[in-house]
């Protein structure tokens, strides 16, 4: 009853005309920027972020919540009529995607995208909503030593299931934390990293940070690249997908969902990850898996829904742990931040507006996107023919002003262009980036939990192995970084590792 | 240089960096670690990858030989147009608050479209100006956000 209850206060806030509006922009915009290649969830968020300035947190949330599953939807429309991906787990539904344009079904896979992605988005809302006031309960409940071993976890995992190898991925993280911990100590009152300037006594800003390393270095990345392509026109009537085609998409619908939303919990890629295994489960299991390559809706089906679903349950671990398990839930912790609210385990009771309006938004946000994405792809491909060579000296722009109007100062402008730098250093040298931003994000935590635990026992770390759910987790990481010693040192790797590296 | 070293590189100075200045931070007791545990200990991590990814790069060097430099030509051909934004981005900061955004904004799309996209000089200026002063419009009155004026006042 209190589900129906608090979903009840979540539609009342959501259904304002404002909130209806913001939704509304934040899925367009989404669309937008997904349907855009160079421009993904994260740099479309961080875009808008200074618009969110003026709002409450609720809005600004339902806002920025829009843009990332509109561009999760938006992403598939460049993959199936282009061969290019508008975002990064979109990568394989060219494979089937686009050849059913080539055979004149384009719209067809255009629609059972939509619609999968509808199903997807939706279950996933229905097990954020039911699953994270259970583990926000939970969270409370959790002393220091057990904080810290979640965030190692985290970390560990996200070096593990993330786009780099595990070894790779260390340092990124290694380079996050020590970021993190420039300012003045909170516990002890000692400058640290700040050498004098006093820009720095607050710590380094997480906006300019995310802005830099993940909008910036996109756009440097960008336009390395030649944006000449071909669109192909899609009418309206050829939206219509035959018996068939429904039918057989079915299937790999109900099994995307599940797939995705289990996938979703975990760090570091989840979407992507997700929409890969989905295309591997259905190959796997079809008839004919040979035909796959060629035109198969379940090769759309599956993997558009995974994603869908897996950026659904990857806000979980953030509006209940107040841990971001991706760069898109990142940046919207950022924003969050800035609006004075800290997502945790305190985030429900203390603000239940946020949370349960967030909860309704998504359950109208689906709704609007499939209006959105299937009367009006026709107009969205329009948005290709703008040049990347005019959009990205505006993108760049809004990330500077976007920065600037924080604190007025143009030292941080300075953190934004230098983490730009390092972003796309880090990309070029075939790094991932979004776990330093994640470890600049929960750093901090991460450092405080572990003093804490040694200061609560008398500095034994017995703390540490003698709660079970901090040992368990504890042996997790010790298990996967065994694993991935034993993965790194052996010789040959098992096919399901290559296709996924390949991918 | 490979991908492997010059990331290496980039380890060992963070790692050099955050040992150096950690150790002069106190570090406390176990009972009550100070500040200067946490960096210290990122720091050695991040020495210790440095330098393992060093040697890995040395060995993938025999390994692969004249492949890399393939390679390297298209990495270092590939960075002049991200090098010429950063360099532009980096001069339109150091003059944001002196020059003012609409001037400076103006003239930084200005070259961008002409030196980076190869606009012709017309069409540069036209759409910096458009760009500059509906950013301008934008930001300053829809989104009220405080922009600097500079010595023209624009």
């Amino acid at each position: 009853m209190d589900v129906i209850n608090n979903l009840y206060i979540g539609f009342q806030t959501a259904l304002t005309f404002q909130n209806l509006y913001l939704c509304f922009i934040g899925c367009l915009w989404g669309t937008m920027v997904g349907i855009l290649p160079g421009i993904g969830p994260v740099a479309g968020i961080t875009l808008l972020i200074p618009a969110t300035f003026g709002l409450s947190a609720t809005s600004a949330l339902i806002m920025l919540a829009g843009i990332y599953y509109g561009a999760m939807y938006g992403g598939s429309t460049t993959s199936i009529l282009m061969n290019v991906p508008g975002e990064s787990a979109s990568v394989v539904t060219c494979i089937d995607g686009y050849q059913m344009t080539l055979k004149g079904r384009g719209g067809a896979a255009l629609f059972i995208s939509a619609w999968g992605s509808w199903v997807g988005g939706t279950v996933s809302v229905i097990g954020l909503m039911l699953l994270t006031p259970v583990l926000a309960d939970l969270a409370v409940k959790l002393g220091p030593a057990e904080m810290f071993a979640i965030l190692l976890l985290c970390f560990i995992l996200l070096a593990s299931l993330g786009s780099g190898s595990f070894f790779d991925t260390i340092p990124v993280i290694l380079i996050g934390l020590l970021v993190c911990l420039v300012g003045i100590d909170s516990q002890s009152g000692v400058q640290r990293f700040t050498h004098g300037i006093t820009d720095l006594y607050d710590g380094i800003g997480f906006l300019p940070v995310g802005m830099g390393a993940l909008g910036i270095a996109e756009v440097l990345r960008s336009t390395e690249e030649s944006l000449v392509r071909t669109v192909s026109k899609v009418r309206l009537r050829e939206l219509l997908p035959t018996r068939q085609e429904l039918r057989s998409s079915l299937g790999p619908i109900i099994r995307g969902s599940g797939l995705g939303f289990v996938i979703g919990l975990l760090p570091g890629s989840a979407h992507i990850l997700s929409s890969f295994l989905s295309y591997a489960l259905e190959k796997k299991i079809a008839r004919n898996p040979e035909e796959f390559g060629t035109g198969r809706i379940e090769g759309v089906a599956g993997p558009e829904t995974a994603n869908n679903a897996a950026s659904g349950s990857a806000l979980i671990p953030l509006l209940a742990l107040g841990i971001p398990t991706g760069n898109a839930p990142a940046v919207m912790m950022i924003a969050l931040l800035i609006h004075g609210v800290r997502p945790g385990p305190l985030l429900i009771s203390e603000s239940p507006e946020i949370f349960w309006g967030l909860v309704a938004s998504m359950y109208i946000g689906n709704l609007v996107l499939i209006i959105l994405n299937l009367p009006l792809v026709g107009l969205f491909v329009k948005l290709l023919r703008i040049p990347f060579r005019i959009l990205f000296p505006i993108i760049i722009l809004v990330c500077l002003v976007g920065t600037y109007s924080i604190k007025g100062s143009t030292f941080e402008l300075g953190v934004l262009l230098f983490f730009g730098l390092l972003g796309y250093v880090l990309r070029k040298l075939k790094y991932d980036v979004p776990p330093l931003i994640l470890a600049l994000i929960v750093g901090r935590t991460m450092e405080l939990s572990f003093r804490q635990s040694l200061m609560r026992s008398g500095g034994s770390f017995s703390i540490f192995w003698e709660s079970p759910v901090a040992m368990g987790l504890i042996l997790v990481s010790f298990f996967l970084i065994s694993w991935n010693i034993y993965r790194a040192l052996r010789p040959q790797k098992a096919s399901w590792e290559k296709a996924l590296e390949e991918g | 240089m490979t991908k492997d070293r010059a990331a290496s590189l980039l380890f060992l100075c963070a790692g050099i960096y955050g040992f150096y200045f950690s150790v002069q931070l106190p570090m406390g007791r176990w009972n009550e670690p100070g500040p200067g545990v946490f960096p210290f200990a990122l720091s050695l991590l991040l020495l210790v990858s440095g330098a393992a990814w060093f040697i890995r790069g040395k060995r993938r060097v025999k390994e692969e030989g004249e492949g890399e430099n393939a390679d390297r030509y298209a990495f270092i051909k590939n960075l002049a147009t991200p090098l010429k934004i950063v360099g532009l981005t980096a001069l339109l900061i150091l003059a944001f608050n002196s020059v003012g955004y609409l001037a400076a904004a103006s003239l930084y799309i200005f070259v961008l479209l002409f030196w980076v996209s190869r606009y012709r000089v017309v069409v540069s200026i036209l759409l910096a100006l458009s760009i500059g002063i509906g950013s301008w419009y934008f930001f300053e009155k829809v989104l009220a956000v405080q922009l600097p004026r500079g010595v023209l006042f624009l």
